[in-house]
């Protein structure tokens, strides 16, 4: 696993700095072998307060990465969006996470942790769509439904995800939400379901997310790049090692 | 290894065997805030000296609506008397079950069976499995005998793991105790560990008329007063402790 910490080169000289740190990495990664995929991204501000709020994250794998959606569901994004997580089936799920929010209040910071879950979507365009469901209980239930759509990656990635993410307000007259900290897992090395063949019951191992079946010299390049509210946007490039490297 | 262990040299088996199984569970959990764990013995025959069997359920989610907290130790006291009669002495090494599950076992090494429920929590979700539970008569250690728990679960996880337990005289009025040390078992790759929420497992043979070879539990030869005592104590991944009590009645 490796981090990239990268300043903002803001875009006027006196703004206030934006930090993006993304950590990646593969478990199991063993070359070819089904895997989950994990990353976790903290931002932070050099001005000691909440970083600005992200507005959208673009995300680009290794090439060769292994995606193998036959078999899975898919949930509607109107329907994730009204009853939640529930409503969308359960081999629609694309995996996890989480992390922590930041609301600035006058006299005080309070962090907030939030829960991500992931579905598949019907393909758009022959691109994969990847609904997230972020929830907060505390100190007020939040609730949102985002779209991930893949997009192209350049050379030297494999899928591209890009997301862009609505303002939340906290109180009028006060900043918008903002974020510390997310993980996300994605993939299903040990995920497995039955299915009736013929009225009996089969195991069926989901594939999900395969580690690359070679590994370039230097490790798996990851690019993670974050747009802030405040006009500045960060690229962070991990590389996750490759495998007994 | 042909031989024939009885009471009261593998007295300390049955809490092996309930302990780990207890652990081998307890360890699938995530935080919560449920710390009141019960258990429930059921001996068979219901007579004093008889072959059979004991059946405890445990349950470490009753009355919450959260996923328990995950145990890291677990301590199972039995009652005085209570033994293991292993007419063939065979056993099965963590290893073996660890790489090719229960069929690459002798039978004869079979203690008992049963199955849990787990949970866990991932993302917003709560994750639900059941778990079949073998238990084996594990290689002998020193001159104490062990035992290896094997927990499967196949969806929405496919999760194989093995426990060891080791084993102490306890004190009254308990026969033998069982002290282990629980890993934090993963379920998701940045997720909460997993949670046992209840489990039932049977050791011994619950048949009215076991055969000569087959693996039971002997029942002890007096029942104290109020009935046999059983007890768990547990010590939770944050650090807090639960404990719980019960009592199988007396044979009428």
């Amino acid at each position: 696993m490796c981090a990239c910490l990268l300043l903002a080169s803001a875009a006027w000289a006196q703004e206030p700095r934006e930090a993006l740190n993304v950590n990646a990495s593969f478990a199991p990664d063993r070359l070819g072998a089904s895997t989950n995929l994990s990353l976790a991204a903290s931002f932070a501000s050099d001005t000691g307060r909440a970083p600005s709020p992200v507005t959208k994250f673009t995300l680009f794998t290794p090439a060769g990465i292994g995606v193998d959606t036959r078999g899975v569901g898919t949930c509607a994004p109107a329907a994730l969006e009204r009853r939640g997580p529930g409503a969308c089936p359960l081999d629609s799920r694309a995996g996890f996470g989480g992390g922590v929010g930041v609301d600035e209040l006058p006299n005080e910071t309070i962090r907030v942790p939030y829960t991500l879950d992931f579905f598949f979507a019907a393909k758009r365009s022959g691109g994969l769509r990847v609904l997230i469901h972020v929830e907060a209980a505390a100190p007020a239930n939040v609730q949102l439904a985002l779209v991930a759509r893949e997009i192209p990656a350049p050379k030297p990635y494999g899928f591209g995800f890009t997301v862009e993410v609505p303002p939340l307000s906290t109180s009028p007259g006060l900043p918008n939400a903002s974020v510390e900290s997310v993980f996300v897992t994605v993939g299903s090395p040990d995920v497995a379901y039955y299915e009736s063949v013929h009225g009996h019951e089969r195991l069926v191992r989901v594939r999900g997310v395969s580690v690359p079946k070679s590994c370039p010299g230097g490790g798996f390049p990851v690019q993670g790049t974050a747009s802030f509210a405040d006009g500045t946007t960060l690229t962070a490039d991990p590389t996750i090692p490759c495998p007994g490297g | 290894m042909p031989g024939r262990l009885t009471v009261p040299g593998t007295r300390i088996l049955v809490a092996a065997v309930l302990a780990s199984t207890l652990v081998a569970c307890a360890q699938f959990a995530a935080p919560g805030s449920a710390k009141a764990a019960t258990i429930t013995p059921a001996l068979m025959p219901d007579s004093l000296g008889g072959r059979g069997a004991l059946t405890l359920t445990a349950n470490f989610a009753e009355g919450s609506t959260t996923v328990p907290a995950p145990v890291r130790t677990a301590v199972l006291m039995l009652p005085a008397g209570l033994g293991l009669d292993v007419p063939s002495l065979r056993s099965c090494s963590a290893a073996r079950l660890r790489a090719r599950g229960p069929s690459a076992c002798p039978a004869q090494s079979e203690l008992g069976r049963g199955h849990a429920q787990v949970e866990a929590y991932v993302g917003s979700q709560v994750l639900d499995e059941n778990i079949a539970l073998w238990v084996f008569l594990g290689p002998l250690h020193g001159f104490q005998p062990t035992v290896e728990v094997l927990g499967q679960g196949y969806t929405p996880l496919v999760k194989r793991i093995v426990l060891a337990g080791t084993v102490t005289r306890a004190h009254a009025p308990y026969g033998e105790e069982l002290v282990m040390d629980i890993p934090p078992i993963a379920t998701v790759v940045l997720e909460p560990d997993a949670s046992l929420a209840s489990l039932t497992l049977t050791v011994g043979t619950s048949t009215r008329r076991p055969a000569a070879d087959a693996n039971t539990v002997v029942m002890p030869a007096s029942c104290p007063a109020g009935g046999f005592p059983f007890a768990a104590e547990f010590t939770y991944a944050d650090g807090s402790t639960g404990s719980a009590l019960a009592t199988a009645p007396c044979p009428q």
